[in-house]
């Protein structure tokens, strides 16, 4: 069996997850990448509402799912997520925990 | 052409309307596949596409999504996105119809928000286009230039307007009427390329002749669709009582029924096919929840006109020649 099918990625630091989310919300919301910083909140900052937040967490979960096997947001976890950060937060404590 | 996936299962009076208007679309000689429950009966010869599950009317739109994934609605949106129907049909719950469409067909690049066009009946004239009419309830000034882009689009290639006269819907005419959201909007629709902006027009002139494509918010854009069909249909019942009050009024209007039939039928709802989801990367069209059979005769052929007349690449087109134009008020 060739080697590089037990290579496991690494885990994504904070800083790509960030880039990951960013660039979805970008392609998402339609909006300038420098728009888009932690702090801002989804639905205040960004003009976010409840479909673009799937949107988000359905690209989240096609792009992390290659990487992390059945990688899932459940949607009571979807009601907590406010802002960029908590998304980065979110999706951090999810991959360390696997 | 592919055929048109219709969902046999959404709508008030489903199946048996749905499967009786996709036979009679299927006999006219639109191609026709229905999206339901395996073995599904009263289908007639008509090919199925097989789904287990149903989104009710009263499901939350973007949840039933996730968590019905093998609901008609959701395997109507991936029949499109698959290439294997040419576009979609459902008289099913308006908002997951929605979510579905955006979620499996995606969004045509450069669109921010999808929004509802629905054709509004002129006597004597071609319909008025009003957009939103009830996808995005809370919206941005920005996207109310897209909405007109896209309507413009539709009015023209749907009903041969050449030069659509799009107005923004308001409380007077004058540029200064209107809350924060129209004054905003007014400025940017001045500006915006690519569509004949004539100002603000009000609910009055919406079935008139005086404008083709009417642009709102979807939360406005539904009050005034519901309102219209409820002002129509309760005129309708007071002038047949009218006439029918007395037997001499009644002799008379029998003389003018066939001038008035016409009439009736082009204020009714069911005769205009159902409302177009503009902005998604494939042909959704959404029927209103008590489609008779009809009714999504109506539709299917509405779905066949999108399809034939390239529609999705038209709004594309559109939109990539006019980009957004940039916000004046500050909202960061």
């Amino acid at each position: 069996m060739p080697a590089e099918t037990h290579v496991v990625p690494d885990p994504l630091d904070r800083d790509q997850i960030f880039t990951i989310v960013r660039d979805l919300l970008v392609d998402i919301l339609e909006l300038d990448p420098e728009a888009i910083t932690e702090g801002k909140s989804f639905k205040d900052d960004l003009g976010a509402d409840s479909l673009a937040l799937v949107e988000l967490v359905e690209a989240l979960e096609e792009e992390l799912s290659e990487r992390t096997v059945g990688f899932r947001i459940e949607d009571e976890d979807l009601a907590d997520l406010k802002t960029v950060r908590d998304a980065v937060d979110f999706v951090h404590s999810q991959l360390q925990a696997r | 052409m592919l055929p048109i996936a219709v969902d046999a299962m959404g709508g008030d009076r489903a199946p048996d309307e749905i499967l009786a208007g996709a036979l009679e679309a299927s006999r006219l000689g639109f191609p026709v596949v229905l999206v339901g429950p395996e073995g599904l009966e009263g289908r007639g010869d008509l090919p199925l596409f097989v789904a287990s599950e149903v989104i009710a009317m009263d499901d939350d739109p973007a949840k039933s999504v996730r968590t019905k994934k093998d609901s008609t609605l959701v395997r109507a949106a991936e029949a499109v996105r698959d290439g294997r129907a040419s576009a979609m049909v459902s008289a099913g719950n308006t908002g997951a119809t929605m979510a579905s469409a955006l979620l499996r067909m995606g969004r045509i690049k450069g669109v921010s928000r999808p929004a509802i066009a629905t054709p509004i009946p002129v006597p004597g004239g071609s319909p008025t286009v009003l957009i939103d009419a009830g996808a995005n309830a809370e919206v941005q000034p920005e996207w109310l230039v897209q909405f007109a882009q896209m309507g413009s689009v539709y009015a023209k290639h749907r009903f041969g307007v050449s030069s659509p006269r799009v107005g923004l819907l308001s409380i007077g005419e004058e540029p200064g009427k209107g809350d924060t959201l129209r004054k905003e909007a007014y400025e940017l629709l001045s500006r915006a390329g690519g569509i004949n902006f004539i100002g603000n027009v009000e609910g009055r002139d919406v079935m008139t002749d005086d404008v083709d494509v009417v642009v709102t918010d979807g939360f406005t854009g539904n009050v005034v669709l519901k309102t219209l069909e409820g002002g129509m249909r309760t005129l309708v019942r007071a002038l047949l009582a009218a006439f029918s009050s007395k037997p001499e009024y009644k002799e008379h209007a029998d003389v003018l029924l066939p001038a008035l039939l016409p009439l009736y039928d082009a204020v009714d709802p069911d005769s205009t096919g159902g409302a177009v989801l503009l902005g998604v990367d494939g042909v959704c069209i959404i029927s209103h929840g008590s489609s008779s059979a009809r009714a999504i005769v109506n539709a299917i052929k509405v779905a066949a006109d999108m399809v034939e007349h390239g529609m999705v690449d038209e709004i594309r087109a559109a939109i990539a020649a006019q980009p957004l134009p940039e916000a004046t008020s500050s909202s960061e």
